[in-house]
């Protein structure tokens, strides 16, 4: 036993060395290879220089295209360059684009994980120091331990994504470098400022756990976020480029302003929408963690504990998810705006069917959400009264899922289509575009939030005297919303033009999230010093809630991966969209299918990382309790 | 009297589906059975996780299937069931993959994603930025606008009405000769979800102008870049929003 | 352990479900492959997109067509040429030193006066003397690679082989030049050369003779007339030359911009 404990106690410090030694291994690996891309100019004005020395060591067909053109343009920036199939280097039994898919997507569920959890343990803390509760600033910390080394993991393939487009597509980051080489510098220092909050936010916490060093710890934890928050929009001004590219001209001439080039037209959107995403799917992976702690506990206690971490971690994550498909609504409204073909090329073509996928997959996370709180009213015995409205909850919960699933394009037998006299159905037509979606969204959020309403009210009684005004009030605002909600989305939607409907979906958002605050407020109020009839047994769960919990984690990782795809592939043939061609063989398109697979290797492969983290933070969890 | 909970599944279930095939029925409008497959599977699995989000549920869902299973003074039922079962799963097996003679299911993608660009009367033309020239009109000179929108009718019952018909609503004279039929344009889900480049592309190039995505290109719709000049097409385009009193979509207020 | 088996295969099953979803429900539809590139790959061009090319040529940038058709009759019509070439070289009248059709028809190109098509020379100089620019300086400036592509297009219309070999390797700046970019000329010589008017006419330094000589023509007609001539040459056709010679489409060519300059030129030129 004794020796054991030894064994443990190395770990953590060997644990830690080692993974920063791998990362800053990786760091300082990627950089030379950049450097000998000539990749990082060292100059703007030297770059030509430079390149024109180096041209009579590359092939002469293909130097002579290159050098000609900044030669002809006396112009600071060179255009896009045109490339061939043969300026992408080929490594066999290796496809580039596959690969540099997989480490990207892998790279960013892991940085979206550790972006995200800083958010909510700050979050977390705070509420702990206000409440005096030591509870939360111990979960608080549970979480900061589990993306402490999702942070190494992240960075290292950070590193291997670099190193992957450096060595698949040197042409095309040698562009980007040109215009955004200043960001890639800030990058580095902004990421080293972000490894230095976490290392003191983490290690800190025991020491600064007092009076005003406390609160010294909180300014750490609010630092670290800005900084992650700031790497994130960095690395999402470089993917809004490719896709929206501004500061450029037709031919990709830099214009100089590296501000308009980051601000460019999709930035904001998939700023906002990155940032809920993050928050969401951070929780429901603590969510994941905790369910599985909850399954394999031993004691009472460790059920409690874990039954509140997976509720916590839950709360969290439908509270992001709740407005992130107006965030997502925005976006696509943005790319439509941007460019007639991309925004039809998202919804009306190929990609139409894709968008179906995610409705399945976000049913899928509304459901269990859903069946989440409705199981955990089983915790508290005054639930009986509230678990007759399940039934009308989940009634309609699937009858606007099932709206929201209904294509736009059906997929008809020929004697369906013979009987229908043609593509389009009387009656499912009209469900098979954006108002009746919109609608049934946000209809399905009410009843989301109305199911945790239910919840949270199961185990009390309000004792003030307006209560039953109270009720009647918050029933009358659901009804109102409801009714708003329909109104809006049947007149406007179908009886006026577009620029009404897009304004109108506004206004249905509006209702939803107005009724969410009023609630919420009046609840406040309503329950304070409630008599608490049957106290909330945490621990009192069935096992079948916690793979609720699972498949919400399984879920989101699955189908962010599927909307990266689609994000990325709206851009087409294009390395920078309409700007700079992709000329590589794996120019093309991929199917739905073909992308879904590989999602879902890409998925197994980080499910996989995941439970080596988590095995990791058991060892030192063992650890603690061995010493003890 | 309290219905046992697996019977009520099991009524849910069953009507649920018959509302689902009503339509078809009824209304002649079926819904597509691919879609049926889908809706059933997420209301049984809600009906299900309802059912199980209590303990009292669960026992009650799952209680008398483990009886059949373990209860000895069942054993003639469950030697039924057991029976039963797998008769009824190999008879739907084999009707899915018995062969018929039914077409295979064909996918049309109603709006395909236009190209960047197309060639037509001779010129190239940018869709991302082509607006209709008289649109507007419609605002700065209102007589002149429904002189040109009068212009566009006459186009369109010159040439279009044939199949599209008098109404445009798709049930034109030659309408019924062609499947799929002519695009309904007072249906909300056409016309009214797209911007007036989108109708210039299709209407001037025609079926042969559908990129391959839109595959099988059944589409009779002829290359009218052929036949009219380009104002016919925009002052058609015009009159097709007109009738239908739909306004085409666009970004700015 | 047994908790930790169950959670994996839950979760797998899911993700299976998905993939086989999206695989198996969701019609599989094959996105379009990317376009051919717009912009000219020259290293990678196959021989029917560098016919194409010399197509295009003919009938834009080279200007050929204005004189090569068979409306005005001003020059022999070339749809034959890739075949006929040879017989040219029998002619006892032949003095160059083409050896092949394609020698020929090149030939013929950058040193049109080498050998006329009898009844196609200049008035007066017994068919000695071609009044076909040269098309590679000058108004038309093709570049090497474009009077191949013609010859290509020459040869593949007359129905025999192409004997031309494809180019190796772009000449980026000629490729470039060959996506139509319309920018504006800023004098009156860049219109006279950007729609190739010393193709016919004498103007502007440039010795076309299938029109009226254009160098003294502010002395004769005004600013109305030489308008009038550009946009509808058929209007009032000058004595001696036939009508329909002058393309009729200049009017919808030009830039408001460079009619106006180029008539203003054409006043001045006195």
């Amino acid at each position: 036993m004794r020796l054991f404990s030894v064994v443990n106690r190395e770990i953590p410090i060997a644990k830690r060395r080692s993974l920063t030694a791998l990362f800053l291994l990786f760091f300082l690996f990627a950089l030379p290879v950049v450097k000998s891309a000539d990749f990082f100019p060292a100059g703007i004005d030297t770059v030509y220089a430079s390149e024109d020395a180096a041209k009579p060591a590359t092939p002469a067909g293909e130097g002579e295209v290159k050098a000609a053109q900044p030669e002809e343009k006396k112009k600071e920036y060179p255009p896009a360059p045109q490339l061939k199939e043969s300026d992408y280097p080929q490594v066999k039994y290796i496809n580039g684009r596959i690969m540099t898919w997989m480490v990207a997507q892998l790279h960013l569920w892991f940085a979206a994980f550790v972006l995200a959890v800083p958010i909510f343990v700050f979050i977390i803390e705070a509420i702990g120091m206000a409440t005096k509760d030591k509870r939360y600033d111990k979960l608080a910390y549970e979480f900061i331990k589990v993306s402490l080394t999702a942070y190494s993991i992240t960075a290292v393939f950070g590193g291997l994504l670099l190193f992957t487009l450096v060595v698949f597509y040197p042409d095309f980051m040698k562009y980007m470098a040109n215009i955004f080489s200043p960001t890639f510098l800030a990058y580095a220092l902004i990421f080293f400022a972000e490894s230095a909050c976490l290392y003191i936010y983490y290690y800190g916490w025991h020491a600064m756990e007092t009076g005003f060093s406390k609160w010294a710890h909180l300014t750490v934890g609010w630092m670290l976020n800005v900084v992650g928050t700031m790497l994130m929009f960095f690395a999402n001004a470089w993917v809004t480029f490719m896709m929206s590219p501004h500061g450029v001209d037709a031919n990709g001439v830099f214009e100089g302003n590296l501000w308009a080039a980051i601000h460019n037209h999709l930035w904001n959107p998939i700023n906002l929408h990155r940032v809920i995403a993050n928050v969401a799917y951070g929780g429901s992976v603590v969510g994941a963690y905790a369910a599985y702690k909850f399954l394999s506990a031993r004691t009472q206690e460790d059920r409690a504990h874990y039954d509140w971490m997976g509720y916590t971690a839950n709360f969290i994550a439908i509270a992001a998810l709740l407005p992130l498909p107006f965030a997502g609504y925005w976006l696509i409204a943005e790319i439509y705006a941007y460019s007639q073909q991309m925004g039809i090329t998202a919804m009306g073509g190929v990609f139409a069917w894709l968008f179906i996928t995610q409705a399945v997959l976000i049913g899928a996370l509304f459901l269990s959400a859903n069946y989440y709180l409705w199981c955990g009213m089983e915790r508290s015995k005054g639930a009986v009264k509230y678990t007759k409205y399940i039934k009308y909850i989940a009634f309609v919960i699937v009858t606007c899922f099932l709206v929201w699933f209904t294509p736009h394009t059906l997929i008809l037998t020929p004697g369906e289509l013979k009987a229908l006299g043609g593509p389009y159905h009387k009656y499912l037509g009209p469900l098979g575009i954006m108002p009746a979606k919109n609608t049934a969204v946000n209809i399905m959020l009410l009843f989301t939030f109305l199911s945790f309403m239910l919840y949270q009210r199961c185990n009390k009684i309000p004792t003030v005297s307006w209560a039953s005004r109270g009720n009647a009030f918050q029933i009358a605002i659901f009804v109102t919303a409801i009714i708003n909600i329909g109104i809006l989305g049947i007149y406007y939607g179908y009886f006026t033009n577009t620029v009404y409907k897009v304004a109108s979906s506004v206004l249905q958002v509006a209702s939803t999230l107005s009724v969410i605050i009023l609630c919420t407020v009046i609840n406040i109020f309503m329950y304070k010093g409630a008599k608490e009839v049957a106290p909330l047994q945490w621990g009192k769960m069935p096992d079948r809630s916690q793979y609720a919990l699972f498949l919400l984690a399984v879920s989101f990782t699955w189908l962010m991966g599927l909307m990266g795809y689609i994000r990325s592939a709206l851009r087409q043939h294009w390395h920078v969209y309409t700007v700079f061609r992709d000329s590589s063989p794996d120019a093309y398109t991929p199917t739905i299918g073909y992308a879904a697979n590989v999602v879902t290797v890409a998925t197994i492969l980080f499910m996989a990382f995941v439970i080596f983290i988590f095995w990791l933070s058991t060892l030192s969890g063992k650890k603690e309790t061995a010493h003890h | 009297m309290k219905i046992p909970r697996l019977l009520l599944f099991v009524i849910i279930v069953a009507v649920v589906y018959g509302i689902f095939k009503a339509p078809g029925f009824f209304l002649k409008q079926p819904i597509p059975s691919s879609l049926i497959l889908m809706y059933m599977f997420f209301v049984v699995i809600t009906v299900l996780l309802w059912m199980t989000s209590t303990e009292e549920g669960m026992q009650g869902l799952v209680g008398p299937i483990k009886a059949l299973i373990e209860d000895p003074g069942k054993k003639r039922l469950r030697n039924i069931v057991f029976v039963i079962v797998p008769l009824v799963a190999g008879f739907i097996t084999y009707q899915q993959i018995k062969p018929s003679y039914e077409a295979p299911v064909e996918l049309r993608s109603i709006h395909p994603a236009p190209p960047a660009s197309i060639k037509v009367f001779n010129k190239t033309f940018s869709l991302q930025t082509l607006e209709n020239p008289y649109r507007k009109l419609e605002k700065e000179d209102p007589a002149k606008f429904t002189q040109l929108v009068k212009e566009g009718g006459e186009v369109y019952f010159k040439n279009c009405f044939y199949c599209h018909g008098d109404k445009l609503n798709g049930r034109g004279h030659y309408a019924h000769g062609f499947n799929p039929l002519p695009l309904n344009f007072t249906d909300i889900g056409t016309i009214a979800q797209l911007q007036e480049s989108f109708l210039f592309w299709r209407i001037s190039t025609g079926g042969p102008g559908l990129p391959k995505e839109a595959a099988p290109w059944i589409s009779s719709m002829p290359i009218w870049g052929n036949f009219l000049t380009e104002d016919d097409v925009w002052k058609v385009i015009l009159f097709l929003y007109n009738y239908t009193g739909y306004v085409p979509r666009s970004w700015e207020k | 352990m047994k908790n930790f088996l169950k959670v994996v295969i839950f979760s797998v099953l899911v993700v299976v479900f998905y993939t086989l979803f999206a695989n198996k429900y969701i019609p599989s539809i094959k996105p379009s492959p990317p376009p051919a590139e717009a912009k000219l790959d020259l290293g990678a061009m196959t021989m029917e997109q560098f016919i194409h090319l010399g197509d295009e040529i003919f009938h834009g940038k080279g200007t050929c067509e204005l004189c090569h058709n068979p409306v005005g009759g001003r020059a022999p019509l070339l749809d034959q040429v890739g075949k006929t070439a040879e017989e040219r070289l029998k002619d006892p009248r032949y003095k160059g030193k083409a050896k092949t059709g394609e020698e020929y028809i090149l030939e013929s190109m950058k040193e049109p006066s080498t050998f006329v098509v009898a009844g196609f020379g200049v008035k007066g100089t017994n068919d000695t003397q071609s009044p076909m620019p040269v098309v590679t300086s000058g108004a038309i400036g093709l570049k090497d690679f474009e009077v191949d592509a013609v010859i290509a297009y020459f040869q593949n219309k007359a129905g025999v082989n192409v004997t031309v070999e494809l180019p190796k390797e772009a000449p980026s700046a000629g490729a470039e030049e060959t996506a139509h970019v319309m920018v504006p000329a800023k004098t009156p010589e860049e219109v006279v050369t950007k729609y190739g008017c010393g193709a016919c006419h004498k103007i502007a330094g440039q010795q076309g003779a299938l029109g009226p000589d254009l160098t003294k023509i502010g002395a004769k007609k005004n600013k109305e007339y030489l308008r009038r001539a550009v946009i509808n040459p058929g209007a009032e056709i000058a004595a001696g030359f036939p009508p329909g010679m002058m393309p009729p489409d200049f009017g919808a060519k030009m830039l408001a911009g460079e009619l106006e300059m180029l008539v203003d030129y054409l006043a001045k030129s006195k």
